[in-house]
């Protein structure tokens, strides 16, 4: 080997040891992110952490083997032909209660014989503010209704002062009336206070939560009999979806939230009744217990039950008002097939 | 002796001379790099910006930058500057187990600017401390979402939650939602709050004075003072600082249009979670350019003195605006 090839000999090998030095050192020292440990979080596979969302069922039934009774419900639509909100336009903020949502109460009354009527205001009716100079109660459009009802279901707190003396006579007469009323109610709509006045009872500013045992919400609270009564007989636990306290000038209370509940307002427990009772007066402190969906929750399907009872045990209808005393028995024939009511002129009205 | 010698026109010590310049001018060049590398603090405490509503954007940006911050040999510990009012619950999430992995590893401080509430307080929880200033707000853990609704019947779905959804199943899903969170919080922060799971369960907001007392933060301190912290706790004496940005520079997005539509750009250097396509948007068209008129630059782009060199670098830089403009939502 000559001098020269010596030299290519030693520049070939040095270059290929530098090369397969590099090569080597670049594999281990490679800096690729290691596999990463594993990260135990067991607050994410806690068995306690799912919900159960099961529906659940609802059997609503009457006891009561009344004869048919008509009973008037205000879902607390607005007048028609007015200037509706926008936003009702779009599903938002609009009044009043669905027919889905008052469907478990209607189909079990109508199941049993009584006569459910909707009380829509037609367009120009006074929906709210002092009625027409001189109108009487018995002269309103609810005041006509109401001479022909047993019982009236209202989700409406907006009344004129004619729609609210007729009312009250339709209570003085004998009828029933369940009130109810939502929390948010307070915030968009005046006119609570003198409905409450006129009935008898209160509504207590805020909404009852508990955030220690509800159902799935801390605002659907749980609520318990105040103790037996016909609202509360076979009702263990209620449902109340967006619940307010409620009271009456001299009643009794009939379902109170469970321990641990606490008033928005206040911050501090509560055990405000959700549910007075005052003679044939019924204060509801939520409008949505009612529901389809909420009615298979707890014992909500017993006291739906329960309200149907109340709504049909005496009978009103007829009655000018003061004509009966309160409290007034059933007619003493059979049941009563009554004449379907002169149809309004916008057709709003339905009878079921 | 004389044939050791280099035969030079040069006298000995000339040429002495002429290698002690040479070797003088080669140091000079090289001096200041080894001065400025010995002269540099061992360690470096990255400081990872978590600014804005908690979004996919912020939680990829979180992530990646965590990930790079974990096998970065330099970075010993990190500070997370917040200043969020929440956001996304799944971004949340994600930033929570990023910032989990890396907690693990380093020291990891917390740094409340103005809030850090809801989506940003679960991502920051397991920090090891929680730095707030007097007036920072931080809290809110907790869920805000409507309430479910029953929807009416739709037609052409393939099944009844394909489209619509029962309202107690809706409850079920939201509770559990928020069970999720306020269990993770109880879990990180349970032994320090003062509260009972109950209380802390109300979603409510605390000042950094009374966060301090209810064990929602740890210390009233600046950012400064949290950088400080978090270099003691790795054990760095000296050490330098690294701030990192992350999510979209600023709330407004850029809008550039394609052929086929408008799409929103919510970064500076956008990656396909930060272009979002636009289905309906009210714009002036004219001032909305095209996608194939956007051109990147950088400081580097500006001209330097005595060079002629400006304007871009890269005609396809927008390759990921434009490749994602032709993506389909699945």
């Amino acid at each position: 080997m000559n001098h020269a090839e010596r030299l290519a000999v030693a520049f070939v090998a040095t270059l290929a040891v530098m090369v397969v030095g590099a090569t080597l050192a670049g594999f281990i020292t490679a800096d690729g992110a290691a596999p990463a440990p594993e990260i135990e979080n067991d607050h994410f596979t806690d068995e306690d952490l799912l919900h159960d969302d099961t529906p659940g069922e609802a059997d609503v039934t009457m006891s009561s083997n009344q004869p048919s009774r008509t009973v008037l419900v205000d879902p607390g639509v607005e007048a028609t032909g007015g200037a509706a909100s926008p936003l009702a336009l779009i599903g938002l903020g609009g009044s009043g209660v669905a027919d889905r949502d008052i469907r478990p109460l209607a189909n079990v009354l109508i199941e049993n014989g009584h006569e459910v009527r909707v009380h829509a205001p037609s367009a120009g009716a006074p929906a709210a503010g002092p009625g027409p100079s001189g109108q009487s109660g018995a002269e309103t459009q609810l005041g006509t209704k109401l001479e022909d009802a047993d019982a009236f279901v209202t989700f409406d707190s907006e009344y004129s002062a004619a729609e609210r003396e007729a009312i009250e006579s339709f209570v003085d007469g004998g009828g029933t009336v369940v009130s109810m009323t939502d929390p948010d109610e307070a915030f968009d709509q005046p006119g609570g206070a003198a409905l409450d006045s006129t009935l008898g009872v209160t509504t207590r500013p805020g909404y009852a939560y508990n955030l220690a045992e509800n159902d799935l919400n801390y605002q659907r609270v749980y609520a318990e009999p105040a103790g037996e009564s016909g609202l509360t007989e076979g009702v263990d636990r209620a449902v109340f979806p967006t619940a307010t306290p409620v009271g009456a000038a001299a009643g009794s209370e009939a379902f109170r939230p469970i321990e641990g509940t606490q008033l928005s307002t206040t911050r501090a427990p509560t055990d405000a009744p959700l549910v007075v009772r005052d003679g044939s007066v019924i204060k509801i402190g939520d409008a949505d217990f009612l529901s389809p969906e909420n009615a298979q929750r707890a014992d909500n399907d017993v006291l739906i039950g329960n309200l149907a009872d109340e709504l049909v045990a005496s009978g009103a209808a007829g009655a000018a008002p003061g004509a009966f005393p309160v409290g007034g028995d059933s007619p003493p024939e059979g049941p009563v097939v009554r004449e379907p009511p002169e149809t309004p002129a916008d057709g709003t009205d339905a009878a079921a | 002796m004389s044939s050791n010698r280099f035969d030079s026109p040069l006298t000995p010590r000339r040429q002495l001379v002429v290698v002690v310049v040479a070797a003088a001018l080669i140091g000079a060049v090289f001096a200041p790099i080894v001065y400025a590398n010995a002269n540099e603090p061992s360690g470096t405490v990255a400081v990872v910006e978590i600014e804005g509503p908690v979004n996919t954007a912020l939680a990829d940006d979180v992530e990646n930058e965590l990930a790079e911050i974990r096998n970065n040999g330099s970075v010993e510990a990190v500070v997370l500057k917040m200043d969020t009012g929440g956001g996304a619950p799944v971004a949340s999430e994600r930033m929570y187990k990023a910032v989990q992995r890396t907690s693990q590893q380093m020291p990891v401080i917390a740094s409340v600017q103005a809030i850090s509430a809801s989506g940003g307080y679960y991502a920051m929880a397991p920090a090891d401390d929680i730095y707030v200033l007097p007036t920072s707000t931080v809290g809110s853990i907790g869920l805000n979402a409507p309430a479910p609704q029953t929807t009416p019947p739709v037609q052409g779905p393939s099944g009844p939650d394909k489209a619509g959804g029962n309202e107690i199943q809706g409850w079920a899903r939201q509770q559990t939602l928020a069970d999720t969170f306020i269990n993770a919080m109880m879990a990180e922060r349970g032994d320090r709050f003062e509260l009972s799971r109950e209380e802390v369960a109300h979603a409510d907001v605390y000042l950094g004075t009374k966060a301090v007392q209810n064990g929602f933060a740890d210390e009233i301190g600046s950012l400064n003072e949290a950088i400080h912290e978090a270099a003691t706790r790795a054990g760095m004496s000296e050490y330098g600082v690294d701030t990192r940005e992350t999510g979209p520079d600023g709330g407004i997005p850029f809008l550039v249009r394609t052929d086929q539509q408008v799409v929103a750009i919510h970064s500076n250097d956008p990656g396909y979670a930060d272009v979002e396509p636009m289905g309906i948007a009210y714009v002036h068209w004219e001032s909305v350019p095209h996608v194939d008129t956007i051109e990147r630059f950088s400081e580097d782009s500006l001209p330097v003195e005595g060079t002629e060199s400006a304007g871009v670098a890269g005609a396809n830089a927008t390759g990921d605006t434009a490749a994602a403009n032709g993506g389909e939502s699945s």
